[in-house]
């Protein structure tokens, strides 16, 4: 990675850390969406008046592009409503009453669990795969995918493949494992190695072992030096590296893989898996170890929020908790709230409605109260060349975000629009303070739209 | 709580803060030291100059945006920045209508005509400041000596390089750079516009690359015009060090040193790329020490900026490699 790099990008504010992470006490109601990953969505297969138990399938999908959702808590099912995912877009959900008993659903046939590192490493990847399959484990982020799909090759090799010249199958040779995260201070992955342990240790094998990587890169934040991965990583031979998490966005997938291994990923439509490199967030490995090792789908997960709130915190929490419910436990909205973001504050997704529940995609909410929210303007370009300089995959956003204003979609394309990763540095550095990320996208959707007209 | 409602928008949700308005503000506080030097040198004359030029510029761009019935701009400084650049430029002895057309005439022909903030294709400040030199060359020419109980008319070292090549001899560096001979208000003490732009460099409003470009380019020249010019020839210089006393000689003397860290950088007016800012820095560079040796005009720095102006949306072409991207594909 050349120094240039150095000088790309945007130096996030430093946040203070936050404790670490406690357990929130289950809800009066969750709220589990059908789709909790990027992909198609779920058949619901219970109805209105059941009872659940705990972790019991609640909707189910014949797609292979489908991860399945399980109770959360013990209860009566209320109804099948509607939600907003992540991205704040309409989805159907089941909500359960919770009748606090916490009953575990009785499994039958399921497999032995697993608990040791060496038996997993002998274990077929394709029985690891089933596992975590039926477990439902989506990658946590953003538009994660499920991890079953995540972790398999792809069905057929990518036509863009064909005219590259790159290797149409590449076996997979690195893990990396991000305890970084890209968009502080949402800091669960951070967060989330307080809990390193034999779990932890557990999952990266079963990660390896279904991707086939040799080579285990644990990529922890800079000045964090937990003893228990030190110890971990020295045991199994994984290597471990520091990232500067403020240091935006050289922690999101691409760039980290083109950092620590040099390999560029081909865009716009390629994935780190065309180099040979598989990344998962360090909440998704420990998520397949306690699958493995305790045999029974996540039902909890790491979540943080941050913020204009009283206690910024991580929570370990059920999924299907109202975010309303956990912004309260942190001390709830400012008086004067402004914005609600699920995700990060560079790259999350603002929201209107307090009842949309935490999810395996969500990794945390960043509150903001009135007079810190910060508008754009629409003032003109005045072409100084910061978001050239801030661009880290070398775009021109300033002519791209005047292009799809005046709707010059198809010039737009020609200079790479696409490959644009909507980081939002150019926004952030704009002392016009336009609304790059936001021109960018509606143009990305008008070209994607002419395209699939043709 | 469902009655208060949410602010919803796209990412990001985090802004810098960086403004218009704080650029405006921080390039004139980079200013400052020339200010304070060209007023300490050219006393009152210096001081009416300045006052009366960013006074125009600021009262020009108010009236005529009021009287096109636009949003007035004034708030965001540009006005009183392009302003101060114009009486930084003029010379001490300019009568007093001189600075006040210069300065509406930079912000109404330079910048309003054109559309405003970020349409204009030329940096205004200069297109005013030529409209003014080619218009009353003789009261563009009127230099005082710095830091004389009477005031008078006297020649810039560039003027008495035009006659004789051993001005290079007479003038002391430490005279030029410290502005201690005849020049413009602002542009002639040398290292309080270094001062101030380093400071901009530092702060990313200047990108490192157009500086360091008029720099080299104008070291370049100067040193091939000591290889090949004929009358420079004839002073004899044979050791890389009398040569270098050329290159020192230009990057010192009228111009260039606020063309290179105040004016070529003018945003709207210079490439966004890295490499295109980098060559339009060298052709600036370029532009100055061969218009000072060879052409007509006594200083090159301000012609070499407005050239280069024009060639902004070729250089723009050249763009970054673009991560992931592979060759023939979309």
């Amino acid at each position: 990675m050349s120094i240039l790099s150095l000088f790309k990008g945007v130096r996030l504010p430093r946040s203070p850390e936050p404790p670490p992470p406690r357990p929130l006490s289950p809800p009066d109601k969750v709220i589990i969406p059908l789709r909790q990953h990027q992909g198609r969505v779920c058949e619901p297969v219970v109805e209105p008046g059941q009872e659940v138990l705990l972790g019991q399938v609640v909707g189910a999908s014949e797609e292979f592009e489908a991860a399945a959702v399980h109770a959360t808590v013990s209860g009566k099912v209320e109804a099948i409503a509607e939600t907003y995912d992540p991205a704040g877009q309409r989805v159907p959900a089941v909500v359960i009453a919770n009748d606090g008993r916490d009953a575990w659903v009785e499994a039958e046939g399921a497999p032995p669990t697993l608990s040791e590192v060496e038996v997993v490493q002998k274990t077929r990847p394709t029985r690891l795969l089933k596992r975590l399959r039926e477990a439902g484990l989506v990658r946590s982020g953003l538009l994660g995918l499920p991890l079953h799909v995540d972790l398999s090759p792809p069905m057929a090799p990518r036509a863009y493949m064909f005219m590259t010249g790159i290797p149409v199958v590449r076996p997979i040779d690195t893990l990396i494992v991000k305890a970084v995260d890209h968009d502080p201070p949402v800091v669960t992955n951070q967060a989330a190695l307080a809990e390193a342990g034999e779990e932890l240790a557990l999952g990266i094998a079963a990660l390896a072992r279904i991707a086939g990587a040799r080579r285990v890169v644990i990529v922890l934040p800079a000045g964090v030096e937990p003893p228990g991965v030190a110890q971990l990583a020295a045991r199994h031979e994984w290597e471990t590296t520091h990232l500067d998490g403020r240091h935006f966005p050289y922690a999101v997938d691409n760039l980290l893989v083109k950092k620590l291994t040099g390999r560029v990923v081909p865009t716009p439509y390629g994935e780190p898996r065309d180099v040979g490199v598989v990344v998962e967030p360090l909440v998704t490995a420990l998520d397949v170890g306690r699958v493995l090792s305790q045999g029974r789908p996540p039902v909890d997960r790491l979540f943080t929020v941050a913020g204009d709130v009283a206690q910024p915190q991580v929570f370990r929490v059920r999924m299907g908790t109202p975010i309303a419910r956990v912004i309260e436990a942190a001390g709830g909205l400012p008086v004067e709230p402004g914005k609600v973001i699920l995700g990060g504050p560079m790259m999350g997704y603002a929201h209107f409605d307090l009842d949309t529940p935490v999810t395996k995609e969500t990794d945390g909410v960043v509150v903001q109260s009135a007079e810190s929210v910060r508008t754009f303007q629409d003032q003109p370009c005045i072409h100084c060349g910061r978001c050239v300089a801030a661009c880290p995959v070398g775009l021109v956003p300033t002519e791209l975000g005047k292009l799809c204003e005046y709707g010059q979609f198809e010039d737009a394309a020609e200079r790479d629009l696409l490959h644009c990763i909507e980081c939002g540095c150019c926004a952030y550095v704009c002392p016009a303070q336009r609304p790059m990320v936001h021109l960018l996208r509606f143009g990305k959707s008008e070209v994607l739209a002419r395209r699939m007209e043709q | 709580m469902s009655s208060r409602l949410l602010t919803v928008s796209t990412s990001p949700h985090l802004l810098g803060r960086a403004t218009i308005r704080s650029r405006h503000l921080e390039t004139m506080l980079a200013l400052l030291p020339a200010v304070g030097f060209g007023v300490y040198y050219f006393g009152g004359p210096g001081l009416m100059v300045i006052l009366l030029a960013t006074a125009s510029a600021v009262a020009a761009e108010y009236l005529a945006q009021r009287l096109t019935k636009q949003p007035v701009t004034v708030g965001d400084l540009h006005a009183a920045l392009m302003g101060l650049l114009m009486g930084l430029v003029l010379p001490a002895g300019a009568p007093w209508w001189l600075p006040v057309v210069g300065g509406a005439l930079a912000v109404v022909v330079g910048k309003l005509f054109f559309g405003g903030m970020g349409g204009y294709p030329m940096n205004p400040v200069l297109v005013a400041w030529v409209a003014l030199a080619l218009s009353w060359p003789e009261q563009m020419n009127a230099f005082y000596q710095p830091l004389s109980s009477e005031w008078y008319v006297s020649e810039t070292p560039l003027m008495m390089l035009k006659d004789d090549p051993s001005t290079l001899e007479v003038v002391t560096r430490s005279e030029l750079w410290w502005g201690l001979v005849p020049g413009a208000i602002g542009a002639t003490a040398t290292w309080p516009l270094v001062l101030g732009g380093l400071y901009l460099v530092i702060r990313r409003i200047v990108p490192w690359q157009i500086p360091l470009g008029v720099l080299l380019g104008a070291a370049g020249m100067a040193l091939l015009a000591a290889y090949t010019d004929p009358t420079l020839g004839e002073l004899g210089y044979e050791t890389f060090a009398q040569q270098w006393s050329i290159v020192t000689f230009h990057l010192g003397a009228g111009g260039l040193m606020i063309a290179a860290f105040f004016l070529a950088p003018e945003p709207v007016t210079s490439p966004v790329t890295p490499w295109g800012m980098f060559l339009f820095g060298l052709g600036v560079g370029f532009m100055t020490v061969i218009v000072r040796t060879w052409g007509a005009p006594v200083d090159g720095a301000f012609y070499g900026v407005l050239v280069m102006n024009a060639a902004t949306p070729l250089l723009d072409r050249i763009r970054p490699k673009v991560l992931g991207k592979i060759e023939g594909t979309a």
